[in-house]
Parts: structure tokens; sequence; C-alpha cells
């Protein structure tokens, strides 16, 4: 027998400190896991989208490059394709986005025979100079979007949107 | 511009540029030998029309498919529908259809009509590339009426 004795009381103390710490702890570990979530989410916006296209077979003419994506729409997931104009200038390539800052119509290059080295937005006969900056006279007020872009293995790699850096 | 409450406070804003409407014109049949085909002529029309909304959303208003049965009388559809675009004051309205039956009706402008292709048992890659294939071939008739002298 040991000196310290446990008195009864002394036990059932003990036993109801312990319980009630666990049924404590079941009520507010997931209360402590959902105010952290935000930190714990994985940040999905800078992932980059392989594509196709080889890096090598760029050349200064823009050409289409297509890509798909899945996009979560609350439960239901839908593949996206989508698509950018890219082109080499010197050892940079640039990938702008084909969305018309109008009304949001898919640009093309030299569609309009008489502008063979600019962008056509066929909707209202919006153009944009090759570098996306928009001309003057025509409805679009800003310049096209340029997508980041990467060099994977020899491949070409389209990330985020963002504003034209080139103008 | 998809008929969605989003994008009619663009469309309201911006009425002037938006002057071309689509309706796709949808059988519905529920018959045992015909359903597999109507449903596959809806997918393909809406794949279709989709893509054609992603082309051209600043000018066009994509309504959603009008779907009737097998039976409907389309005389009376195609005035009705004629008579609410008018009013709305679109400038251009296209019909695409896959029903023969709008072959025979003359009292609307621009239908477009199309052989449905069985896009479901392709895979992902194949389907895009034979949609780009059909838009195509349906973009031309666009850019035709919108610089057609009126």
């Amino acid at each position: 027998m040991s000196n310290n004795r446990v008195s009864r009381r002394q036990f059932l103390g003990y036993t109801l400190t312990g319980v009630g710490g666990f049924m404590a702890a079941g009520m507010l570990m997931p209360m402590i896991r959902f105010a952290v979530d935000p930190i714990l989410q994985e940040n999905t916006a800078g992932d980059f989208i392989l594509t196709d296209q080889a890096v090598a077979d760029l050349s200064e003419e823009p050409v289409r490059v297509d890509f798909a994506y899945e996009q979560v729409d609350a439960w239901y997931t839908s593949e996206v394709t989508s698509s950018a104009w890219v082109y080499k200038e010197g050892d940079k390539i640039v990938a702008l986005s084909p969305v018309c800052k109008h009304l949001g119509c898919t640009v093309n290059w030299a569609a309009d025979p008489e502008h063979p080295t600019q962008f056509f937005c066929p909707c209202h006969a919006g153009r944009y100079e090759k570098n996306g900056q928009n001309i003057a006279g025509t409805p679009p007020l800003g310049p096209l979007d340029e997508f980041a872009v990467e060099d994977r293995n020899g491949f070409l790699a389209i990330g985020a949107v963002k504003a034209n850096s080139l103008i | 511009m998809y008929f969605i409450g989003k994008d009619m406070d663009q469309f309201i804003q911006q009425k002037d540029y938006v002057d071309t409407a689509i309706v796709p014109l949808l059988e519905v049949d529920l018959s045992n030998e015909g359903v597999k085909r109507s449903a596959g002529a809806s997918e393909y029309l809406q794949s279709l029309t989709a893509l054609l909304e992603k082309q051209f959303k600043g000018r066009i208003l994509l309504l959603p498919p009008i779907s009737y049965a097998k039976k409907a009388d389309r005389e009376r559809i195609a005035d009705e529908l004629r008579q609410e675009l008018e009013e709305a004051g679109f400038k251009h309205v296209f019909y695409l259809t896959t029903d023969v039956a709008w072959r025979t009706i003359d009292s609307l402008e621009n239908i477009i009509w199309l052989p449905a292709i069985p896009i479901e048992h392709m895979d992902q890659k194949f389907r895009n590339s034979v949609m780009e294939d059909q838009l195509r071939q349906v973009l031309p008739l666009f850019t035709k009426e919108w610089t057609k002298p009126s």
C-alpha cells in the first residue's frame, strides 16, 4: 500500500475532470480546426497548366494554344477549355488572353484581311496591336490581358491572367 | 451572353451592341425509339451554341433552348417567338435546330439547320475538335449577316 491513498471523493473528482476534459476537447477541436482552415487551404491560383505546345515551335507569329482546366461551380466540376495567343519576342514568350476587353468576345489574329498584323474582334470590329495594345477609334477600352508563362521541359505551361505588362 | 441574371445587367447597359439573338429550337421526343436521338441532339445543339456564345459573347444573346413536343405546332412557335424578339429590338435573330420539320417553315428568316452529330461517345479532345469544325461552318453565316447592308 502506498502512503498517499486516494479517497473515494478524490477518485471521483479526478475521473469527472478527465471525462469533462475529453468532452470539452471533443467540442473545441473541430471549432479550432474550422477557425484555422483558411490558413491551411492550399493556394491554387498560382498553378500552371501544361499545354501540348512545344516551346521550340513558337515563332514571332501568334498561334492559338488551347488548354483545359477543371472548374468547380459549387458541387459541379466541369472541364473548361480556354485558349491563348502565344508568340515569341526575342527569347521571351508572350501569351495573350483572347478575351476582348470590350464585351468579352474571342479575338483572332489576322482575321481582318485589311489588318493582317493585328488581333481582330469579329463582334464590333475591335482591333489590337500584336502586343495587345488596343487601337484608338475601335470599341475596346483597354489592352488584352496577359497570361503568366513557364517553359516546362520544353513545353509551354500557362498560368494566371494578369494585366498586360508589355505596354 | 447567356440568358442569366448576371449577364442581363450588362445586356441592359450595352443594348446597342448586343443586337443579335440565338434561339436553339429543340424537339423533345421521349418515346423509347426516339429518346436517345433527341437527347443526343440536345447535347450537340447546346455545346455548339455554347461555343458560339464564347466566340461572340459581346454581340449575341443566347436564349435557353426552346423545347417543344413532337406534335407541337411549329408555325405558332415561330410566330410567337418572332414577335417577341422583334418587340425586344433585336436586329438579327438566328434559329439553330437539328429538327427537320423546320426546313419546311418559311416564316422564319435565318434558320440554321444542322444534322446532329452523336458526340456522346467521343473523348473530350476529339469532341472539342469536332465541335470546333462545326463552329467554323456556322461562323461565316453570322459575319455575313452582320456585314450585309440593311
